[in-house]
């Protein structure tokens, strides 16, 4: 196991804000928090990385804890506002953040041409656009060949290219050098690329499974058909659930049954569509409410 | 902390607004002293040859105390400037320790208040070369130079207890504006110190200001102080050297007793401030 949390509790005024979390993260996993805003992500992520004291609670990675230095070499982390230089050019930059770092490692020109920073190099920071700080961001996190990465929020507000890019970069470098990598998000879809998502909620993980169990536990596939003869699909709805809206009816049904049931009353329909369950149904599932 | 340091100066240096700001405050002393402060100081004392170099050095001493003062506070506002920003925790996750960066702040605020010091010294001493014919005084660079290193350091040490617990950007620049026009007043540069009200000379006498003044004065006056003063009666020497603030409390060497006394003063008291600040400032709820 690469990082054990165990009991991890945030109090302000009395207020708790992380309210008992314990994780178990395997190396070159991907664990996605997934939780409204305000719902304590962020707060947990400051905490697994050292910036701000929880209250109670164990945070334990191969023995070192969060205020240890040897800590620092073994995480990075990607904040959610850009934490970098405006004044300085990505080159400035970057090195003058790797040299902070005792442990030397790939140079600077193996991550310039990962992310794809050479024609920005010698900007200025505060001149990037955000899909390019983005990458510089995430660059700066990994300059030192850490364990774990840490993102907060990674692609928030971000073009489809650029998180394609980024996804893409990450997803190689989880291949070659099996990087763990920890990300909140409030994308649904982000957290789907997971192998294991807890739900968060108030401070509290609501859910831990894998994405597959979530979905098959809160999100079924949806058949969805469309008819002016809703008496007559329903006679075929003998022991399945429905919901109906207007001439529309919502059946959630699996892929086989729903070809079996599609053949008996396409005489009846005039359309349909068939979705599979998707992380926003989880989420409304689980919570009772709707994420943003 | 190479690093650090390296990405301070680079950061200050890269803003020419923000270098050209941090010397507003010395600046504004000097143009005043142009517009129509040496006037009515020159008219008090013109019964003497060569009075208009004496002033002139005269001011020079007063505006180098206020660039340490104003530089090193602006060169510090960028440590909160990265409070603000959470970069400040960016800089704590690696492995620079906290007791580093703070160090790495004090260092470079330091170095650039040398630096913009040297500047305004350049730029003055060239001016009043041209506009007055004042010649350069070889013997006095080194301990000038000197007392810049000294004053860069305890205003450094000064501005670093004062911006403790800052941690919005927004109150650094009142604080700098505050500090940037008192600093003037306080050195006696705006109105001789003799000139002012005892109430004024009381308040002026316990902050370090003017004996930092005084420190720069009395060295760079000095030739010119003999020369202009030649076989006047020493009562009258002494009298200049309180009323323009050459000496502060009596003799020099007590001035400069109340200035390490104020840096060990000031150093302790950093000492504590920072072990203490640390979890205010790095945290972000």
């Amino acid at each position: 196991m690469l990082l054990k949390v165990e009991h991890l509790t945030k109090k302000i005024n009395q207020k708790v804000i992380v309210d008992d979390i314990n994780l178990k993260i395997y190396q070159g996993q991907l664990i996605a928090f997934l939780g409204p805003n305000g719902a304590g992500k962020s707060t947990t992520i400051n905490m697994l990385t050292g910036i701000i004291k929880s209250t109670t609670g164990i945070v334990d990675l191969q023995g070192l804890k969060p205020n240890d230095t040897e800590y620092h070499q073994k995480i990075g982390v990607v904040f959610q506002n850009s934490v970098l230089d405006q004044e300085l050019t990505v080159k400035q930059n970057l090195l003058s953040r790797q040299r902070m770092y005792k442990k030397k490692s790939n140079s600077l020109n193996y991550w310039i041409d990962k992310f794809h920073l050479e024609k920005i190099c010698n900007q200025k920071y505060k001149y990037l656009s955000g899909g390019q700080k983005r990458r510089v961001d995430i660059a700066r996190a990994l300059i030192h060949q850490p364990q774990i990465l840490f993102l907060d929020e990674p692609t928030t507000g971000l073009d489809i290219q650029t998180r394609n890019l980024i996804w893409k970069i990450l997803n190689d470098l989880r291949k070659d050098t099996k990087l763990t990598i920890v990300l909140t998000t409030h994308y649904l879809e982000e957290a789907e690329y997971a192998d294991f998502v807890y739900v968060i909620n108030h401070g509290k993980i609501i859910s831990a499974n894998t994405v597959d169990n979530l979905k098959k536990d809160f999100a079924q596939n949806i058949l969805n058909v469309t008819t002016d003869d809703v008496q007559g699909v329903l006679k075929f709805l003998v022991d399945i659930s429905y919901k109906i809206q207007e001439n529309q009816i919502i059946i959630p049904i699996d892929e086989i049954n729903a070809i079996v049931l599609l053949n008996k009353i396409k005489n009846n329909i005039s359309g349909f569509e068939y979705r599979q369950g998707n992380m926003d149904d989880i989420f409304v599932n689980i919570t009772g409410e709707k994420v943003e | 902390m190479n690093g650090l340091l390296l990405r301070n100066l680079r950061l200050f240096f890269s803003s020419k607004t923000r270098v050209f700001f941090s010397l507003l405050g010395a600046l504004i002393s000097f143009v005043l002293y142009l517009i129509f402060l040496r006037k009515m100081m020159i008219q008090t004392w013109n019964s003497f040859n060569g009075t208009v170099k004496l002033l002139d050095l005269w001011l020079m001493g007063g505006t180098l105390a206020v660039t340490a003062i104003i530089t090193t506070g602006s060169a510090l506002s960028m440590m909160v400037e990265d409070r603000e920003n959470s970069r400040l925790a960016d800089l704590i996750l690696t492995d620079q320790s906290y007791t580093k960066i703070h160090l790495a702040y004090l260092f470079s605020a330091w170095l650039i208040g040398l630096i913009m010091q040297i500047a305004m010294y350049i730029v003055m001493q060239s001016y009043f070369m041209l506009a007055d014919g004042l010649e350069l005084d070889g013997t006095i660079i080194l301990p000038v130079f000197l007392i810049m290193v000294f004053s860069s350091l305890i205003w450094s040490i000064f501005n670093m207890v004062l911006l403790s617990f800052v941690k919005n950007v927004n109150t650094v620049g009142h604080i700098n504006t505050i500090l940037g026009t008192a600093s003037g007043f306080f050195a006696g540069v705006y109105i001789p110190i003799g000139n002012l009200p005892n109430f004024a000379k009381d308040l002026m006498k316990i902050t370090p200001v003017p004996y930092n003044a005084a420190l720069f004065r009395k060295v760079m006056v000095n030739d010119q102080l003999t020369k202009v003063f030649n076989g006047v009666p020493q009562k009258m020497v002494a009298n200049f050297k309180q009323k323009m603030g050459l000496i502060i409390s009596g003799n020099s060497t007590n001035d400069m007793k109340i200035l390490l006394l104020s840096l060990i003063i000031l150093s302790v008291l950093g000492i504590i401030l920072y072990r203490s600040n640390k979890n205010m400032v790095v945290s972000k709820i």
